[in-house]
């Protein structure tokens, strides 16, 4: 007998599942109906403009009907549409300011629009119309300047970008010609130098063929979001790359006394994994809460999935500058040098470490608010970031003291080979030579500080280090 | 048998995972002794074999609308906390202007009629008139610059604003008393949402 009764609770709830089964089913159906009843093409015929306008009204009603009446004390201006924006209800006296609208092209989506409430409560009204009025002239008034900015900085761009190019493939190229170069810094040199080149490939395709191709970014297929991806993630790789290198340099200088030859598989874990995780996490957020074309547009916040690593891999390389800079100082200060060499020698290692470890986007951190104060820090990062491979490749390499001296070393062997006929060159080659060898000595002391003098610590190496980088004093 | 049949449809894996989370699981255990629990049990795993066999592809496709389903519910609760945050007093005060079931509908209609990239511009749009959102850090201007080109080249906008609306005779002029639009809504109830946007399209 309970076994009958079982049997029927199980029919009773197999019966349940077909009907769960069902109606899920009959769910699914009706979102496929809706969905293929509003076809997407209907946004592209009316134009951007019209829709942007008819969505922002519609939800404007949809606000205002969801607020209720405010029964404030002091007289209010009501929640209003005046045609392009939505208006909450403001107090008497008070400007309502909101940002530009991005309806039409020549609206700098920057700019403010105002909107004055009355001591009694109404709209300001135009003296000349008499009519409730928004001052949307500041939306276009700079619009000219804008454009012109946009497209300097476009071309600052490129140019910087091209230029940077052309210097690292040199820098790489010298750092893998000459093997007798090849140290663990030059080695994380080499990591730098490569990320930035693959950086600023993918950044030069991404600003010329998705930001510049219309058709492309409304065709928005998935390459450009794969492109979008890889210059995510690469830009990451560059910055942390950066922070490889500061972390080296901390390492050597500062807890220099227990290092040995350090273990490389971390810095390329560092430098080309991590940056994964974030560029990943962006991707699918982006896909799921901001899926607009190609992902281009920059008023997301998801941004910060990828910027806010970077930025505290920068903060770090702070810290390790500032660190830095402290073991040098003090370290130099037992040497009894001049204050004022020695104050000149820290700047300077200062300034050629800032470009290196990035540290110029912790100190202009924030975009300001104003017209000109932006744009001036505009040009100023713009100029900071698209020309940095071109300033770290210059300082790293080419003003390099071991690389200068390889190179006049190899010059001098190839004019001894095929010049030997110039007999007055000769008291400067031998003078060229001798200094070179030094030089190179120091490349090779600063590996073989790391490699076996490690109980020797640090004051050689920044010493080394110093002396490497006298050349451009 | 039949209940194989039964479930391996699109959406037999949503089915079970609901089954699996939620209570009716415990109705069963509660009310069965141990050797029908564990043909249950045994039943239930066949229809999870089935619908896994019945093709993986198809499993997906149920899971992932449900997820979309899911999250735009989710989102749309989000926006009308937000709403709602944003007045002090959202209390019953409301009903006398409009029912919450017509607010309710009204505010799901761009969700279950259009497509996520529609439904994306209308977030952005809202965002945008009250705050500009974005990073703001100094490594996102490379961001910054690609949006603007974009902009700047965006040949499906309209080119330059029309002057004689920013002049003194333009916007700001026209507010459109809420009644009216309450009734415009009620008279439009019950036929197709697609026709009653284009309705609002038209008025613009």
């Amino acid at each position: 007998m309970p076994k009958m009764k079982m049997e029927g609770r199980l029919i009773v709830s197999l019966l349940l599942l077909c009907s769960i089964t069902q109606r899920f089913g009959v769910v699914c159906a009706e979102e496929n109906e809706t969905d293929g009843d509003f076809p997407q093409n209907v946004y592209h015929d009316i134009g951007v403009t019209r829709n942007k306008i008819v969505t922002a009204q519609f939800e404007c009603y949809q606000k205002i009907m969801k607020d209720p009446d405010h029964s404030k004390k002091g007289p209010t201006c009501s929640p209003t549409w005046d045609g392009w924006l939505c208006w909450d209800d403001t107090e008497a006296g008070i400007t309502s300011e909101q940002h530009c609208p991005d309806y039409f092209q020549d609206f700098d989506p920057y700019e403010k629009v105002t909107k004055i409430c009355n001591e009694n409560g109404h709209w300001f009204s135009h003296p000349q119309s008499n009519r409730t009025w928004t001052n949307y002239t500041r939306c276009n008034e700079h619009t000219n300047e804008g454009r012109v900015t946009a497209m300097n900085l476009f071309y600052l761009a490129l140019i910087g970008h091209g230029l940077s190019l052309i210097a690292l493939f040199i820098s790489l190229g010298i750092f893998f010609h000459f093997n007798s170069l090849s140290c663990q810094r030059i080695t994380l040199h080499k990591n730098l130098f490569f990320s930035f080149v693959l950086n600023s490939v993918i950044t030069i395709i991404l600003l010329t063929a998705v930001a510049n191709n219309q058709e492309l970014v409304q065709r928005n297929p998935v390459s450009c979001k794969v492109s979008q991806f890889i210059h995510l993630y690469l830009f990451g790789c560059n910055y942390f790359w950066m922070l490889c290198e500061g972390i080296y340099l901390h390492t050597l200088i500062v807890v220099a006394v227990f290092a040995e030859k350090q273990h490389l598989m971390w810095y390329y874990l560092l430098g080309w994994g991590f940056p994964l995780i974030p560029a990943s996490i962006h991707a699918i957020a982006r896909s799921y809460y901001y899926n607009d074309n190609c992902w281009i547009s920059s008023n997301t916040s998801l941004l910060y999935i990828v910027h806010g690593p970077i930025c505290a891999a920068l903060l770090v390389n702070l810290f390790f500058l500032l660190n830095i800079v402290r073991v040098l100082i003090t370290k130099l200060k037992v040497t009894h040098q001049a204050e004022s060499s020695l104050y000149m020698k820290a700047v300077r290692a200062t300034l050629i470490l800032v470009p290196l470890l990035g540290i110029q986007y912790v100190l202009l951190p924030y975009k300001p608010q104003g017209r000109v104060s932006s744009e001036v820090y505009d040009y100023v990062l713009h100029i900071l970031m698209h020309y940095q491979g071109l300033l770290v490749s210059t300082i790293f390499c080419f003003f390099n003291g071991e690389v200068q001296g390889v190179l006049r070393r190899h010059w001098n062997q190839y004019r001894i080979q095929f010049g030997g006929n110039f007999a007055h060159a000769d008291a400067r080659s031998t003078s060229y030579t001798a200094s070179s060898i030094t030089e190179v000595q120091g490349c090779y002391s600063i590996d073989g500080h790391s490699e076996h003098l490690n109980g020797k610590s640090c004051h050689d190496i920044e010493t080394t280090i110093l002396r490497t980088e006298h050349p451009f004093a | 048998m039949y209940l194989r049949y039964r479930i391996s449809e699109p959406q037999g894996y949503a089915i079970l995972s609901d089954l699996f989370s939620t209570e009716s699981l415990d109705y069963l255990k509660l009310q069965v002794p141990d050797n029908m629990k564990l043909l249950v049990q045994s039943v239930l795993c066949w229809c999870l074999l089935a619908t896994v066999a019945s093709g993986v592809e198809s499993a997906k496709l149920g899971l992932s609308t449900e997820m979309k389903r899911r999250l735009n519910i989710w989102l749309q609760n989000r926006s009308r906390r937000d709403l709602s945050s944003m007045s002090a007093a959202a209390k019953a005060d409301s009903a006398e202007f409009v029912r919450p079931e017509d607010v309710r509908d009204i505010t799901f209609i761009p969700h279950s009629s259009t497509d996520i990239s529609v439904r994306v511009r209308r977030s952005k749009n809202t965002v945008s008139a009250v705050r500009r959102p974005g990073c703001s850090l100094g490594t996102c201007t490379v961001h910054d610059l690609a949006h603007r080109i974009h902009q700047l080249n965006n040949k499906l906008k309209v080119g330059s604003a029309p002057m004689d609306k920013i002049s003194p005779l333009g916007y700001g002029r026209r507010r459109r008393s809420l009644p009216k639009l309450q009734y415009f809504l009620r008279q439009e109830e019950g036929t197709l949402r697609p026709a009653r946007r284009t309705a609002l399209l038209r008025r613009t």
